[in-house]
């Protein structure tokens, strides 16, 4: 342990912390354990069993890896054409990739519906996407979609294309050099992006919400679970599924916590 | 004829960074490519190795016409500034690298990774990281991992660029020496003249995308073709002259001609000499050889093995640059401001561009 010598002012700063990490992070957690197992373990087993509660985790857990996966593949490609290529409006589809995490969910639903809905200009679209899980999926892709990107895009510009044309002239094609060079060199940074995306995703409401319009039994989320239970009264539920996600963000995010370290050394 | 380059050019927009360059290099040669930043020396590598497309032009390597080829098939070695060692490797994978590309078999590949690192003399270092080596190291690597297909020519991209000046000289000769032992043909592009001089079999002078000259380090340095290759390589003295009959004109001085000018007669010219060319005398002493005209030494500075001293010229006011030896400076007792006579022991012609 290293000697500690602290300020007035670096003791103020830590209790400033520790209070509000306390506030805001560990009361709240507190406070669902306790009301989760107020009456016992058994309604919380009983809870998360219930097959319309088991049924909307699985849909969240559905939509967070199939957005993931997509993410994934799509997020290395926008990354590497915008780091490796040049061309005129490369500036702002760049800035376009922060889109999602600037606009609400909520406006992004809307406007889906207004695009998708019955009466929307789209309306004779081939895949019915207003109320339906397609349309939830598509904009699970949306909100989750800059942190694969903006993972990879700064450890590509960083490598250098010369790695690259290294390969080339040992007789490397572009797909295999693509696979022996590039891709253990973007591994952790694409780890990493798809851990931030399954978090999103799994925790996302307002734009499914407004999407799928929360129909019990087909596109009804975890979240919209929890907070149809909040409205219905059913403490039990909306404690246990929201204990349940919590779990599972958790465990996320120790994931990413070992990834960061990792990332860290290289 | 190991390299053959044929009016290959090289465009970006209107722009040619390559301009109509023709070059034929020797088998087993080490051809340095000279030119500041920016004068497409770089380029001209790259477009060999088949980085970098073509606008026109063609590319032979070993009388095989690679124009048109991917660099996958061009058998060239390539080493770049920043090494560009695959990080995730180590130093035995990256320099087998090439080999498992072509399906050599393990042992083969194994006994030739050995092969290379005591070429490079680092046998113990096959299972580091690049991360772990020095950038003079890596560097190393990056040459065994260039040299591993034994590829028709070693094409390096200012390789010593990145490392700091003692490892850099190191280097140059256990480069010079490797190339050498294995006659292997190689092109190294450098904006380092010191560099050039160096390693060089042969030089060719490149500015703004066009080759200018080609020749040995020495014949550049004394006779120069060119008033580019006579600033870019050392410092030069230049002045207008005229050549007429045996003699050079000089404004109102007069010179014999050097041998074998005659092809300059009755042209604009320019005259030429080096700083260590140039004789000092005390303006009420003789002077040996060719008297070039007064001046008044502007500055002295310390240029360590000699000193290097600024004389402006009388009337015309222009500087003339001196190497002179510390010991005759203190004989002469040269200051700032002193009147001295100047004279020239060998000078050399260049046509007026």
């Amino acid at each position: 342990m290293k000697e500690r010598n602290l300020s007035f002012g670096g003791i103020l700063l830590l209790a400033i912390v520790l209070i509000y990490a306390g506030v805001l992070l560990l009361a709240p957690v507190l406070a669902l354990v306790s009301n989760t197992f107020q009456n016992g373990f058994e309604p919380f087993w009983n809870a998360i069993t219930d097959g319309e509660a088991l049924g909307t985790l699985w849909l969240s857990i559905r939509l967070a890896v199939l957005a993931s996966t997509f993410n994934a593949i799509l997020g290395v490609m926008v990354a590497w054409v915008l780091v490796r290529h040049t061309f005129w409006g490369k500036g702002f589809l760049n800035a376009l990739v922060d889109l999602p995490l600037v606009i609400s969910p909520v406006i992004v639903g809307y406007v889906m519906i207004v695009l998708f809905g019955r009466l929307g200009w789209l309306k004779d679209f081939p895949i019915k996407l207003a109320f339906s899980w397609e349309g939830m999926l598509v904009l699970t892709v949306f909100v989750s979609l800059p942190f694969v990107i903006r993972e990879i895009q700064p450890v590509l510009s960083g490598m250098g294309k010369e790695q690259e044309e290294a390969a080339f002239t040992l007789g490397a094609t572009p797909w295999g050099t693509f696979w022996r060079v590039v891709f253990p060199a973007i591994r952790h940074a694409l780890t990493y992006g798809i851990v931030l995306t399954l978090a999103r995703s799994l925790g996302e409401f307002g734009a499914v919400a407004v999407i799928g319009g929360g129909t019990q039994g087909s596109t009804e989320s975890a979240t919209i679970y929890i907070y149809r239970s909040l409205n219905d009264r059913n403490y039990a539920g909306a404690y246990s599924m929201a204990l349940l996600l919590g779990i599972i963000s958790v465990v996320i995010l120790i994931i990413m916590n070992n990834l960061r370290i990792h990332k860290r050394g290289g | 004829m190991s390299i053959y380059l044929h009016n290959i050019t090289k465009k970006y927009g209107a722009t040619a960074v390559v301009d109509d360059v023709s070059l034929e290099i020797e088998q087993g040669e080490l051809f340095v490519l000279l030119g500041p930043s920016g004068s497409g020396k770089s380029t001209i590598l790259r477009m060999i190795a088949g980085l970098a497309p073509l606008d026109g032009g063609q590319i032979s390597l070993n009388g095989r016409d690679v124009t048109h080829l991917p660099p996958q098939k061009r058998h060239t070695g390539f080493v770049f500034q920043n090494y560009s060692l695959f990080q995730h490797m180590t130093v035995a994978q990256n320099i087998g690298f090439g080999l498992e590309i072509q399906k050599v078999p393990r042992a083969q590949r194994k006994e030739r990774v050995e092969e290379l690192l005591t070429l490079i003399e680092m046998q113990e270092y096959g299972n580091r990281l690049p991360a772990q080596l020095s950038g003079g190291q890596q560097q190393r690597v990056a040459v065994a991992r260039a040299l591993a297909q034994k590829p028709d020519v070693l094409l390096l991209d200012e390789p010593f660029g990145a490392l700091d000046v003692k490892i850099r000289g190191q280097l140059r000769q256990n480069l010079r020496e490797i190339q050498q032992r294995l006659n292997v043909t190689a092109i190294l592009v450098t904006h380092d003249q010191e560099e050039a001089f160096e390693l060089a079999d042969k030089i060719g002078i490149i500015d703004k995308g066009r080759l200018l000259e080609i020749g040995t380090p020495d014949q550049l340095y004394r006779h120069p073709a060119h008033r580019f290759t006579a600033t870019f390589l050392g410092n030069a003295n230049l002045f207008n002259a005229h050549r007429n009959g045996s003699t050079i004109y000089i404004g109102e001085k007069r010179l014999p001609a050097p041998p074998n000018t005659e092809f300059l007669a009755g042209k604009p010219v320019q005259m030429m000499f080096r700083p260590e060319e140039v004789v000092i005398a005390s303006a009420s002493h003789p002077l040996d050889g060719n008297v070039f005209g007064e001046g008044i030494i502007e500055s002295i500075a310390f240029a360590g093995a000699l000193e290097r001293i600024a004389i402006k010229l009388d009337p015309s006011g222009e500087l003339i640059q001196a190497l002179i030896s510390p010991e005759i400076s203190r004989q002469l007792g040269l200051r700032p401001g002193d009147a001295v006579k100047i004279g020239v022991k060998n000078f050399h012609l260049l046509p007026l561009e």
